[in-house]
């Protein structure tokens, strides 16, 4: 792991799984300052050679964890853990208690979207993508 | 009363025993086929099986409109979740977490839920009580820790015994709100005169306190 240090306009990516991973990737290849956060070291293998930002291990429904990973300066936070509660949880907190100004989170129960009424957090559904896709491929209506 | 709750096996128990029969309507949700099973048999109550975290279960499980939802799920997030869904969603009047983390207890009362208890906030609580039961101080809490009371001896020895309240300076941070003098309750005014053996109930907040106490029990010079 690396050593961190303080960064500014930073994008916080949590949970490296395939999607965090991929996300991580292509933001260190455009150059953007980016710190990935997981529980688990090991998912830091995902991430490419050339992968230049920051690698955090930590529980991130812990706020002492996303503190020492410096939500405090982030810019954009995108929350993809496998786990949909632990992800609405930390949006929430994203949004009511350190404000990051572009929250992303990736969510795989549809009905969870209640839960983001009114916070200004975008919500990414796999599933309603899939589903837009195969109706495109079969060139049916949306 | 309505009472809806959600996850748990042997606090969900206990709980359930002590609401069981005094006109309360239990609905019992759990996601742990074990805990379901057990939780059935010892309450003699159906309970529902299925994610307190989901809003179709909750709907199944008819929660709407119930007077108290208490979560106490293992994970503190699926404690967070089940709780907002049954507050804005489900309109419950008022939610009761349980979380594991004590760091929590504020977050989440950050984000709305109305009360949270964290055991090992509790179990510290208690020990500084009663350790400070040892020097003859009691304290109690109120508004989650933001105020106390303490209660303390005077001493003869005090400076401030035999004194009145205008004459010894108490400090503007704490407030002395009654005086219990065998057999009588006494509300003070400055014109109060402090005598040993009184017991003062002195309110204040936590941070304050340590100087309080000091002040009270500063001997005569």
């Amino acid at each position: 792991m690396k050593k961190t240090s303080i960064l500014k306009n930073k994008t916080l990516v949590i949970g490296c799984g395939s999607l965090g991973a991929t996300i991580a990737n292509k933001c260190s290849q455009e150059g953007k300052n980016i710190m990935v956060v997981d529980t688990d070291a090991k998912s830091f293998e995902r991430l490419s050679d050339r992968f230049s930002g920051y690698t955090f291990v930590g529980d991130v429904t812990d706020l002492s964890t996303l503190e020492e990973a410096y939500i405090t300066t982030a810019k954009e936070i995108i929350i993809t853990t496998g786990d949909d509660n632990t992800n609405l949880f930390v949006a929430h907190i994203a949004r009511v208690i350190y404000n990051v100004p572009q929250i992303y989170v990736r969510l795989s129960d549809p009905d969870s979207e209640i839960l983001l009424k009114g916070m200004d957090i975008k919500s990414i559904f796999p599933l309603e993508l899939s589903f837009d896709k195969f109706n495109l491929m079969r060139g049916g209506r949306k | 009363m309505k009472i809806v709750i959600a996850g748990g096996s042997n606090t969900a128990d206990y709980i359930i025993k002590n609401f069981k029969g005094h006109s309360h309507q239990l609905t019992i949700i759990n996601f742990d086929r074990e805990a379901a099973n057990y939780l059935a048999k010892s309450s003699k109550l159906p309970v529902f099986y299925g994610d307190p975290t989901k809003p179709y279960c909750l709907k199944d499980a008819h929660i709407e409109g119930s007077d108290i939802f208490i979560a106490l799920g293992n994970r503190d997030c699926d404690n967070y979740v089940s709780c907002l869904l049954a507050k804005k969603i489900f309109n419950v009047k008022k939610c009761i977490c349980i979380v594991s983390n004590p760091k929590n207890v504020e977050v989440f009362k950050r984000l709305g839920i109305d009360s949270v208890i964290s055991s090992t906030e509790q179990l510290v609580q208690s020990i500084l009580s009663e350790s400070s039961l040892e020097s003859f101080i009691k304290t109690m809490s109120l508004e989650d820790e933001k105020i106390v009371l303490t209660e303390i001896i005077i001493k003869s020895t005090y400076y401030i015994a035999h004194k009145h309240i205008m004459d010894i300076n108490f400090p503007k941070t704490g407030s002395i709100a009654c005086i219990y003098r065998r057999p009588r309750v006494i509300i003070p005014n400055g014109s109060t005169l402090i005598l040993p053996k009184d017991k003062l109930i002195v309110l204040s907040t936590p941070n304050d306190q340590k100087d309080i106490i000091s002040f009270v029990q500063r001997d005569k010079k």
